[in-house]
């Protein structure tokens, strides 16, 4: 059974160095990925996520699960290690250019805030119960129409409906939580769907 | 008309259907219906993206290992309840002192022997039993790092490279890390970048699993000095 945020926040504030390690476990990879894709190389995603696990350790108190999740307080630290990383090595001259060609890509940088909310809405929906999980992959990775979805599981047409319009709800309502750390709080409570 | 019905919105959203003409202009006029879809397609978009990232590739264990580095409390010098031994203030009987000389030549000369021995005695394939990837503190310069491992007769093998300069020694510990106060001292490293330690017989190596190198100053305490240089566990 896994531990929630709640009980997590606990022992880390405990000091138990197992619930960093089940943290690390849990969103490593996310952090990791993050840093990655802001900074363009797996070095500095791991100086990052390095940086970003130790100051959560170290600043284990201001984690409040009333406030976000603990992927959402992770990523927060995260964004702002990658931000002054990446201010750090604009000032060292000598690195500019190995960063601009490792980091630049020829497009639009991808802006933090975008690839947080992708974490956030992927964690939520691992997390959803298994059919609005079903469901909504079929929509949004296989591009599959309700009345397809419907023919895929097997389903009355009206249970696609609602577990579909259920699951975008819970993603919508993590991501205006979890997007609370990350950008101004919009005011407009989610309306029930 | 009235408010579009949500379902009917969670199907726009998806870019399943589109709009009708009255659904269109309701939109127009609409700020809740209309922030409500947008809300909707941010959420369905993101959905869409999120493709892969919910089972990334777990990172590597030694990411981890230079987190617990960073973390392992600072270690303070063992918290020591016996006062040490006043050094007696007495001046040493002159001819005392070649006379210690003379014992520590023949104590470093046996150990010197033991110590080829036990190189030319090694069997050929030794069994690395656990290893440890050493990683530098915040304050120590970031090319500094090691490796150890555990040999299978006990012995500690460490390589360490751009370790900060010292007026002192550096010295090897092995740390309990659910416990930062015990610790055992497993000896200094000499002026190059290998060394290979003896283990004392018994030491719990599940227990003391943290490696540390330290910065020793000259000043005859054998506490720790608090100023670790690099840490890395143990894994088996």
């Amino acid at each position: 059974m896994m531990s929630s945020d709640d009980e997590l926040a606990e022992r880390l504030r405990d000091g138990d160095e197992k619930a960093l390690r089940t943290a690390y476990e849990r969103h490593g990879a996310a952090v990791l990925h993050l840093a990655h894709r802001l900074l363009g190389n797996q070095a500095d995603a791991e100086d990052v996520t390095q940086l970003t696990f130790v100051a959560a350790w170290s600043g284990r108190d201001s984690f409040d699960p009333q406030r976000g999740t603990m992927l959402a307080w992770l990523l927060g630290i995260a964004r702002r290690k990658t931000i002054d990383r990446i201010r750090s090595m604009a000032r060292d001259n000598r690195v500019t250019e190995t960063v601009r060609a490792q980091v630049a890509p020829p497009e639009e940088p991808e802006r933090p805030e975008q690839i947080v909310d992708r974490l956030v809405v992927a964690d939520e929906l691992s997390r959803l119960p298994a059919e609005q999980r079903r469901t909504l992959e079929l929509a949004f990775f296989d591009d599959l129409t309700h009345p397809q979805i419907a023919a895929v599981t097997g389903m009355p047409l009206g249970t696609v409906k609602s577990h579909i319009r259920r699951g975008l709800a819970n993603l919508r309502r993590r991501w205006e939580v979890d997007g609370a750390a990350s950008r101004p709080r919009s005011i407009g409570t989610s309306r029930a769907l | 008309m009235q408010h579009l019905d949500p379902d009917r919105l969670v199907l726009l959203a998806l870019s399943e259907q589109t709009a009708e003409s009255d659904e269109t202009g309701h939109l127009q006029r609409c700020e809740p219906c209309r922030d409500e879809l947008d809300t909707l397609r941010t959420v369905a978009g993101l959905g869409a993206e999120s493709q892969g990232l919910s089972n990334l590739p777990a990172p590597p264990e030694h990411l981890w290992q230079r987190i617990e580095a960073g973390i392992a409390a600072p270690v303070t010098p063992v918290a020591d309840v016996t006062p040490r031994p006043e050094r007696n203030s007495r001046p040493r009987r002159p001819w005392l002192a070649p006379v210690l000389a003379a014992a520590a030549a023949a104590v470093l000369a046996v150990v010197g022997t033991v110590t080829v021995d036990r190189y030319l005695r090694r069997p050929p394939a030794e069994t690395v039993a656990a290893r440890a990837t050493l990683s530098p503190l915040p304050t120590v310069p970031a090319a500094a790092g090691g490796t150890v491992q555990v040999l299978s007769d006990g012995q500690l093998r460490i390589d360490i490279r751009n370790l900060p300069l010292t007026t002192g020694f550096h010295e090897v510990w092995l740390i309990d890390p659910d416990d930062p106060a015990k610790m055992v001292a497993i000896g200094n490293l000499p002026e190059k970048p290998d060394a290979v330690l003896p283990v004392p017989v018994g030491v719990d190596m599940n227990r003391y699993r943290l490696v540390d190198v330290s910065d020793e100053p000259h000043d005859g305490d054998a506490t720790h000095s608090g100023r670790s240089l690099l840490r890395g566990t143990l894994t088996y």
